[in-house]
């Protein structure tokens, strides 16, 4: 039954493209919490994102950049589970099983956001990206922009829109396989799931590492069009990362607590190992911030450092100031001790941190933005309610959809040849 | 097996191999005399193009002295059991290369005499380094990245050469005995040893990843179309990473072979060197069509213009030759039986670090000798003097690498036999009556070598000394 995957409908599908397979799961394993968990990040994501379209009229601005933020955080968290799986399948890692099923479950997050997309690309273009302006690309008109019009060939809408069918084709085509050759071994073993699972990694990760710098440049960096970088993917990669772990601990451990579940499954040992995932990613992000910043400041050439200079004026300069802080400061020192990466509710704590600076991160990059082509050229620094209802609506949305995929299936890959090795693992 | 090869005479082709190399070092030295004599107007370095052959040495060499401290620190944070067979002889070819390296930033000055300059000393001049340039950086760099090296490698050849001093008699053991600094092994000084390799492994991780950055931030700091980009840092650490295990790759198919070691060093650990060099080999061409395309959306036209001449301008073919090498070459590696053939990894290594070359080459010369203003552009060529100075410089890292050979255990004996079967505390428990029955049976390390005159019947020709 659970390889047949009866497809009751489309949004079913979007959500899950599999039958319930839980049934055959040991107890341990299965997610125990009430049938409607899921309702309630569900039920509050709606009603914040229905008190969000009350900012739309208000604000239409406001909300597009907003919603844009909140978007692109649920979608770097489903690519960075997408990276987790690659890295998992291709080095044959044998410690990271026990919460493989989390990051699968996560990755199936793309038709979704598709959906949740279309708002934001069908009604959002024009207050989004500059770059849609028609009066710029006619000669001789006043606000004609030679640099802009000579991008033409690539900033446009209808190019646009396909490069996004592409990307999310992609994305959601090897996501499809990850999640269902691995789900369907549960109940039906086939012996070669492990190797389909590394050809999809093999030649996944860099149909993904493309797609993925695409897309930074098309969804980010195209907000400010006279703007380029070239480690920008790398930087947008880089928080995907950072938060992708911080969300499977976080995960684990709601799991754990909330049900008791996966005891012995997922221990210090693990979270250990995931707590210097997160380590390490806050120093490689701080890494590409740096070599990005540093290098642009360095060469004062005018057309790179503006985008820098609207985040240091105008009330963003704490902004910028608080990103080095509490990104990488506070995360680098607190994450150093082993033993803060051992204890649960320290590492639960950072994970939240994570997931928040990961969305403030997104929120410097995208706001300063929104004042491209008004007279001003800037907006003033700090927050407004939109930001918040839309970014917490979405993921509540998001996460409540990955939470009805939890409850359908196997909180393990319980069939995988080397769980047991997983299960003992401990850091020598 | 590895500890003998440093006892006994080495086989014919060391000497061979060695005289050559140590020929060629010396050119390097007598060209050395030569440029200082003389001046730097020996090399072919012109107005527009002041960085030449020997900055590119210097990137390739320092690129190639990566590959080392990857495998010894970062697969070792990583767990990689694999590492341990690979490790020893990755971690020398990094210091050999790093003192290749170091050579060029010294030599290619004009007035070598006062590089000294260059260090933070009080002086009567109350004069100081200028902390904003990153070649003041990149003093610092490498030569940290050199004493971390040394100290690490080191740190893990106490316990072989302990094992060797043991296996030793006479004026040799009192010299191994000197350098193992009296370790006995035991159980306290693993515990501290191992915390320290970790500790070590953890610092030397970051500095790795810096390095290189820094060396590229000798040109990404600059305002040159070509040079100023911001992927320079991530892009030249993956580019290291690949150059330097493609030398490693052709360092040991060789000495596996001439050293019979074939069975330390598998077709396995060269098929997973394969694809770290096919996955980083990758990530060089992303950057490449990164580049590309960024000097297209920027709208800057020298930068289109500094793009468009590496594809179509005088140097045309190092552009070509960077392309075919490192974006299009290790691809072949998809191929499970490319990846574990022998003659193909060891023709690809040599055509990798050929075309890392030539990238540094592309990246130094063909953005500065056309820049700006036209009235400046230039074209530069190489004289005898460039060419017999980086032959030397390889001569004089083989010359190194073959003293290694002779002397040191190129294989980690200690991490060796910690990793073979019988080591995990579960061999035997699997069996249920607490004997290994129906696993081959592997002879636990400590029974192999009983005493240091202890000599296998295949050892007949060794000379003991």
């Amino acid at each position: 039954m659970a390889n047949g995957a009866p497809r009751s409908s489309l949004a079913a599908w979007l959500v899950d493209p599999l039958a319930p397979t839980r049934s055959g799961a040991e107890e341990n394993y299965r997610f125990t919490g009430p049938t409607s968990a899921w309702l309630a990040p569900v039920g509050l994501g709606a009603a914040l994102l229905i008190l969000s379209l009350v900012g739309w009229a208000i604000a239409p601005k406001t909300f597009f950049f907003s919603y844009l933020v909140g978007w692109t955080f649920c979608l770097t968290i489903s690519l960075g589970a997408l990276y987790f799986l690659f890295f998992h399948h291709l080095t044959k890692a044998s410690w990271h099983i026990v919460v493989r099923r989390i990051a699968e479950h996560l990755a199936w997050g793309f038709p979704l956001l598709a959906v949740l997309g279309i708002p934001l690309f069908a009604f959002g273009m024009h207050d989004l990206y500059h770059w849609t302006h028609a009066e710029l690309y006619t000669p001789g008109s006043a606000g004609y922009d030679p640099i802009i019009a000579g991008k033409r060939a690539y900033l446009n809408t209808p190019f646009f829109y396909a490069r996004l069918v592409l990307y999310f084709g992609a994305w959601t085509y090897i996501s499809h396989r990850l999640y269902t050759v691995s789900v369907r071994h549960d109940v039906r073993t086939d012996y070669d799931s492990p190797i389909k699972l590394r050809t999809v990694s093999a030649w996944g990760l860099p149909v993904t590492a493309i797609t993925t710098a695409f897309a930074s440049y098309d969804l980010l960096m195209s907000l400010a069009p006279h703007w380029f970088s070239t480690i920008f993917g790398v930087y947008f990669f880089a928080g995907a990362a950072f938060a992708v772990f911080a969300v499977l601990v976080l995960a684990a451990a709601l799991l754990q607590k909330g049900g008791g579940l996966l005891t012995h499954a997922i221990t210090a040992e693990h979270y250990h190992d995931l707590g210097k995932w997160m380590f390490g990613f806050t120093v490689f992000w701080a890494y590409i911030a740096f070599s990005q910043y540093m290098l642009y400041w360095y060469g004062g050439i005018p057309e790179e450092t503006v985008w820098f200079r609207h985040r240091l004026e105008h009330g963003w300069g704490w902004h910028s100031a608080m990103l080095l802080i509490l990104h990488f400061i506070v995360p680098f020192v607190v994450l150093l001790p082993r033993w803060t990466k051992r204890i649960v509710p320290v590492l639960s704590v950072m994970a939240v941190w994570f997931l928040v600076m990961h969305w403030f991160d997104l929120h410097w990059v995208a706001m300063p933005s929104m004042g491209e082509g008004t007279e001003s050229g800037y907006v003033h620094g700090g927050f407004h309610w939109l930001n918040f209802t839309t970014w917490l609506g979405l993921a509540g949305i998001y996460f409540g959809a990955v939470i009805w995929r939890m409850h359908r299936h196997p909180l393990v890959p319980q069939n995988d040849p080397r769980l047991e090795e997983s299960l003992a693992f401990e850091n020598v | 097996m590895v500890a003998r090869h440093t006892e006994k005479r080495p086989p014919f082709l060391w000497y061979v191999a060695f005289g050559i190399s140590s020929l060629l070092a010396g050119v390097l030295v007598l060209l050395l005399a030569y440029k200082v004599w003389n001046g730097p107007g020996v090399w072919g370095n012109n107005q527009p193009v002041g960085w030449g052959w020997p900055i590119v040495n210097f990137v390739w060499w320092v690129g190639i002295g990566h590959a080392g401290t990857l495998i010894s620190a970062i697969l070792f944070l990583f767990r990689q059991r694999w590492r341990t067979s690979i490790n020893r002889s990755a971690e020398a070819m990094t210091l050999f290369a790093v003192i290749c390296a170091l050579i060029w930033p010294t030599f290619h000055v004009g007035r070598v005499w006062v590089v000294y300059w260059m260090m933070p000393i009080p002086n009567q001049m109350e004069m100081w380094p200028q902390w904003k340039s990153p070649l003041m950086w990149d003093v610092f760099a490498v030569s940290s990245y050199f004493i971390v090296s040394l100290i690490f490698w080191y740190v893990g050849l106490v316990p072989d050469l302990a094992t060797i001093r043991d296996r030793a008699s006479g004026w040799r053991k009192k010299i191994l005995g000197f350098f193992s600094l009296g370790w006995t092994g035991a159980n306290r000084h693993w515990r501290n040893y191992e915390k320290a390799y970790l500790l070590l492994a953890a610092l030397a991780t970051p500095l790795v990843l810096s390095v290189h950055s820094v060396v590229s931030f000798d040109f990404a700091i600059s305002i040159l179309p070509g040079w100023h980009t911001t992927i320079f840092p991530p892009y030249f650490v993956a580019g290291a990473i690949f150059s330097g295990f493609a030398m490693v790759l052709t360092l040991l198919v060789i000495a596996r072979k001439v050293y019979e070691i074939e069975d330390l060093i598998t077709i396995d650990h060269l098929e997973k060197m394969n694809i770290i060099i096919l996955l980083t080999g990758t990530i060089v061409g992303f950057a490449y069509i990164t580049e590309f395309f960024m000097a297209w959306y920027s709208g800057v036209e020298y930068e289109q213009y500094a793009f468009l001449n590496r594809a179509t301008g005088p140097y045309w073919w190092a552009y070509w030759i960077m392309m075919s090498c490192n974006l299009i070459s290790p691809q072949l590696f998809w191929f499970k039986k490319l990846r574990r053939s022998i003659p193909v990894m060891f023709v690809l290594s040599i055509v990798v670090n050929i075309g890392m070359w030539f990238e540094r080459f592309v990246i130094t010369v063909t953005s500065l000798h056309r820049d700006f203003l036209p009235s400046s552009w230039g074209y530069f060529d190489a004289t005898w003097v460039d060419v017999w100075m980086f032959i030397g410089s390889i001569g004089l890292f083989l010359t190194l690498f073959l003293i290694f050979l002779r002397f040191v255990p190129m294989v980690a004996l200690a991490e060796g036999k910690g990793v073979t079967p019988a080591a995990d505390p579960h061999f035997y428990h699997e069996e249920g009556d607490g004997h290994a029955a129906e696993v081959p049976y592997v002879q636990p390390a400590e029974e192999q070598h009983e005493g240091p005159h202890h000599v296998d019947e295949d050892d007949g020709d060794g000379e003991k000394e």
